[in-house]
C-alpha cells in the first residue's frame, strides 16, 4: 500500500489526538465517579448517621425525662418527653427515607418497633401507675422493661451505625479502586502517547533524512557520470516515488549520453567521409568536371571520385545501399578499395572486379553499392564506362542553334551492383563525344525523390529539367537540377543527391598535358558540397 | 541513427513455400521487419519464400538489399527467394541494379514460385 507523506504525518498526529481524547474521557469518567461517591456520602451516609444518632439520643432523653418526672413529678419533664417523642418521630421519618432496603431497613424497623413499645410502655403502664400514686411500681416497670427497650434501641442504633460505616468503607474502597484504575489508564495513555510521540519524532525524520541522503547520493552519482544510481527507497510514499523518478531520470540521461556519443561518432564518420571525398578536383585541358553533392543526413551512402592520369580523366559515382553510418561505411570501403586498386595501375574492369571481391568479403549480404566507372580520353573524346547497377548517365548534346537542346540517357550495357555476386559482369559501353557535349552522372536520389503526394521525380522529369536548363553554364546547371528536385519534394529529401557534370571541350592543342599534376592553367575546382536535412 | 519502424507483413502458407506480403514502403526505416521475417524462414524445413511486392508502393536500396540478402541466406540454407511484382518502378530498380538476374521475378506468386531454383 502506498501512503503519502502527508497521510503519514496526519496519521501520527491523529493517533496523538485519539490518545488525548482517551485521556480526557478517563479523567471525566473519574470525575463523575467521584461526584457520585460524594453524593452518596453527603446525601445518604452522613444524614443516615446523624438520623440514627438523633433517634438513639432522643429515646435516651425520653427515658431520662420519664425517670425525672417520676422522681419529681415535674410537668416540664413530661413536656420534655413529648418534645423528644416528636423529635424521634421526625428523625425516624427521615431515616425511613434514607434506609430503604436490606439489613439497614430491618434494623431501622426493629429500632422503631422498640421505640413504639417504649412509648406504649410509658403511656399505658408507667403514666397510669404514676397517676394512681404508685410511683415505686412505675419505677420498677421503667427499670425492668423500659431500660431493656432503650437498650434494644441502642443496640439497633449501633447496628445501623456499623452498617453505615461499612457502607462508607465500601464507598471508600470503590473510590480507591476507581482512582487506581484511573491512574493505570492515565499512565498507560500518557506512556503510549509519549512513546508514539517519541517514535514519530525520532523515526519519521530519521527515515526521511536517510532517504533524502540516498537521493543526494544519487544526484552525486549522476554528477560523476554514473547514470544508474542504486536508489533503494521502500518508504511507500512520495520519497519512494521521487527515488524511482531518479532512477528513471538516470536512464534518460544515459540514453541522452549515448545519443550524444552517437552524434559525436556520426560527426567523426562525417568528417572522415568529407576528407575522403573533399579532394580538389584535378582538371586537365579538354575536360571539365563539376561535382555536386547534397546529403540528406550527416553521413550518406553516395560517393564519387575524379582522377586525371595520362590524358585520361576518370569519373566514378557510387551509391551504397541503405542510409546513415552503415551506408557511409560501405561507401568508404568501396571508395578505398577502388582507389587502392587504381593506384596499382590496373585497368577499369580489373579495378571493378577487385572492388567487388573485397566488398563480398567485407560487407553483409544485404549491402551493395552501385557504381558507374567512366574514363574520358581527352585526345579522342571517347568515353567508356562500366555501369554496375547504376542509373544510366545522361548526355546533353552540344548546343545547336538550329535544333535547340538535345539529350538522352546513355543506356549502354548493364552489369550488376557490387557486393552481391561473384560475377557481376564487366560489359563496357563506349561513346564518342563531340566538343561541347556534357555527360551527367548522378545517383538515384534525383529519380526517387518523392513529392508530398508520394509521386517520384522519375527519369522523364529529370531529362526534361536537364534539357530545360541546357543553356545554363556548367557551374550552375547542377544547382538548378537540385532546386527542381527540392521543390518537387517540398524540401524533404530522404536520399542524398550526387551529380558529376562532365563537359568535353575538345582535344587540347597539346595533349602532352596528360600528367597527374594540374594543368598549366593550374585550375583547381573545389567540390561544391552542401548538406540538407539535419 | 535510424529509428526502426514496422511494416505489416502477412505470412501465407502454400504448399512447399511461404508468401510474405509486406504492406507499406520498404525503406531504411522499415526494412528490418522484412529482414526479420525472412530470417525466421531460414529455420524452416524448406526455406522457400515468395515476397509479394504488390502492397509496396515504394522501395529504396535498403529494401532491395534486404531482398538480395534474403536470396543469399535462403540459398545457403538450401532454399530460395522469388519475387512477385508488377510495379514498374520496382522492376526498373531490379533491372538497373542487376538484381533480376538469377532471381525469379514474375507478375504472380505462382509464376514466381515456379521459378525457384531446385
Amino acid at each position: 500500500m502506498r501512503l503519502s507523506l502527508r497521510s503519514k504525518i496526519a496519521g501520527g498526529f491523529g493517533a496523538m489526538l485519539l490518545l488525548i481524547v482517551l485521556l480526557g474521557w478517563v479523567t471525566l469518567s473519574l470525575f463523575f465517579s467521584l461526584r457520585s461517591v460524594q453524593r452518596r456520602v453527603l446525601n445518604e451516609a452522613l444524614p443516615g448517621l446523624v438520623a440514627v444518632n438523633e433517634i438513639v439520643r432522643s429515646y435516651t432523653a425520653q427515658a431520662g425525662a420519664v425517670r425525672g418526672s417520676l422522681i419529681g413529678s415535674q410537668q416540664t419533664l413530661l413536656e420534655r418527653y413529648e418534645f423528644e417523642v416528636a423529635t424521634a418521630e421526625f428523625w425516624q421519618e427521615r431515616a425511613r427515607e434514607l434506609f430503604t432496603s436490606g439489613t439497614e431497613r430491618e434494623h431501622l424497623d426493629q429500632l422503631i418497633d422498640a421505640g413504639d413499645q417504649f412509648h406504649a410502655l410509658v403511656e399505658e403502664r408507667i403514666v397510669p401507675l404514676a397517676t394512681q400514686g404508685n410511683r415505686s411500681q412505675a419505677f420498677l416497670v421503667l427499670d425492668q422493661q423500659g431500660t431493656r427497650l432503650i437498650s434494644d434501641i441502642e443496640i439497633q442504633g449501633e447496628l445501623l451505625r456499623t452498617a453505615q460505616e461499612q457502607a462508607l468503607a465500601q464507598v471508600e474502597g470503590l473510590v480507591r479502586s476507581r482512582a487506581r484504575q484511573a491512574l493505570i489508564i492515565v499512565s498507560l495513555v500518557l506512556g503510549g502517547a509519549l512513546l508514539l510521540g517519541a517514535a514519530l519524532a525520532y523515526l519519521l525524520p530519521r527515515r526521511l533524512s536517510r532517504n533524502l541522503d540516498r537521493l543526494v547520493e544519487a544526484t552525486r552519482a549522476i554528477e560523476r557520470g554514473e547514470f544508474e544510481p542504486d536508489v533503494q527507497i521502500r518508504s511507500g510514499d512520495e520519497i519512494e516515488e521521487l527515488g524511482d523518478r531518479f532512477v528513471g531520470m538516470g536512464r534518460g540521461l544515459k540514453r541522452l549520453q549515448q545519443l550524444a556519443l552517437q552524434d559525436r561518432e556520426l560527426e567523426i564518420a562525417s568528417s572522415i567521409q568529407r576528407n575522403l571525398l573533399r579532394r580538389s578536383i584535378p582538371t586537365t585541358p579538354g575536360v571539365e568536371v563539376v561535382p555536386l553533392q547534397r546529403q540528406a543526413n550527416l553521413v550518406g551512402g553516395d560517393w564519387y571520385d575524379v582522377d586525371v592520369a595520362a590524358a585520361q580523366v576518370t569519373v566514378v559515382v557510387g551509391d551504397a545501399s541503405g542510409k546513415g553510418i552503415a551506408a557511409a561505411l560501405m561507401a568508404t570501403v568501396a571508395l578505398s578499395f577502388l582507389r587502392a586498386e587504381r593506384g596499382l595501375g590496373s585497368p577499369a574492369p580489373r579495378i571493378i572486379e577487385r572492388t567487388n571481391e573485397a566488398l563480398l568479403d567485407a560487407t553483409d549480404p544485404d549491402s551493395f553499392t552501385t557504381v558507374i566507372y567512366a574514363t574520358f580520353d581527352v585526345s579522342t573524346g571517347e568515353v567508356r564506362w562500366l555501369n554496375m547497377g547504376h542509373p544510366s548517365p545522361f548526355l546533353l548534346r552540344a548546343a545547336d542553334a538550329e535544333n535547340g537542346a538535345e539529350g538522352y540517357y546513355l543506356e549502354g550495357s548493364r552489369n550488376r551492383a557490387l557486393g552481391w555476386f561473384d560475377d557481376p559482369g564487366l560489359a563496357e559501353t563506349i561513346v564518342r563525344l563531340q566538343p561541347g557535349d556534357r555527360v551527367f552522372f548522378f545517383t538515384d536520389g534525383f529519380l526517387e525523390a518523392k513529392s508530398p503526394e508520394g509521386e517520384v521525380f522519375g527519369e522523364n522529369r529529370f531529362a526534361d529539367a536537364l534539357l530545360r536548363h541546357a543553356p545554363v553554364g556548367m557551374d550552375d546547371i547542377g544547382e538548378r537540377l537540385v532546386g527542381e528536385v527540392e521543390r518537387f519534394a517540398a524540401g524533404k529529401l530522404d536520399d542524398d543527391l550526387t551529380m558529376l557534370a562532365v563537359e568535353y571541350q575538345g582535344a587540347p592543342a597539346s595533349v602532352d598535358a596528360g600528367d597527374e599534376r594540374p594543368s598549366a592553367s593550374g585550375r583547381q575546382r573545389e567540390r561544391r558540397d552542401t548538406q540538407t536535412g539535419e | 541513427m535510424v529509428a526502426q519502424q514496422k511494416v505489416e507483413i502477412e505470412v501465407v502458407d502454400e504448399e512447399g513455400y511461404r508468401i510474405l506480403r509486406p504492406s507499406g514502403d520498404l525503406d531504411v526505416y522499415t526494412v528490418g521487419s522484412l529482414r526479420d521475417a525472412i530470417g525466421r524462414m531460414i529455420d524452416e524445413e524448406t526455406p522457400k519464400v515468395v515476397v509479394d511486392l504488390d502492397g509496396v508502393p515504394f522501395m529504396d536500396s535498403s529494401g532491395l538489399g534486404a531482398l538480395m540478402g534474403g536470396v543469399r541466406r535462403l540459398r545457403e540454407a538450401g532454399g530460395d527467394l522469388a519475387v512477385a511484382c508488377t510495379r514498374e518502378q520496382h522492376l526498373k530498380l531490379f533491372a538497373i541494379t542487376g538484381f533480376g538476374e538469377g532471381v525469379s521475378i514474375a507478375p504472380t506468386v505462382e509464376e514466381a514460385a515456379a521459378g525457384f531454383r531446385s
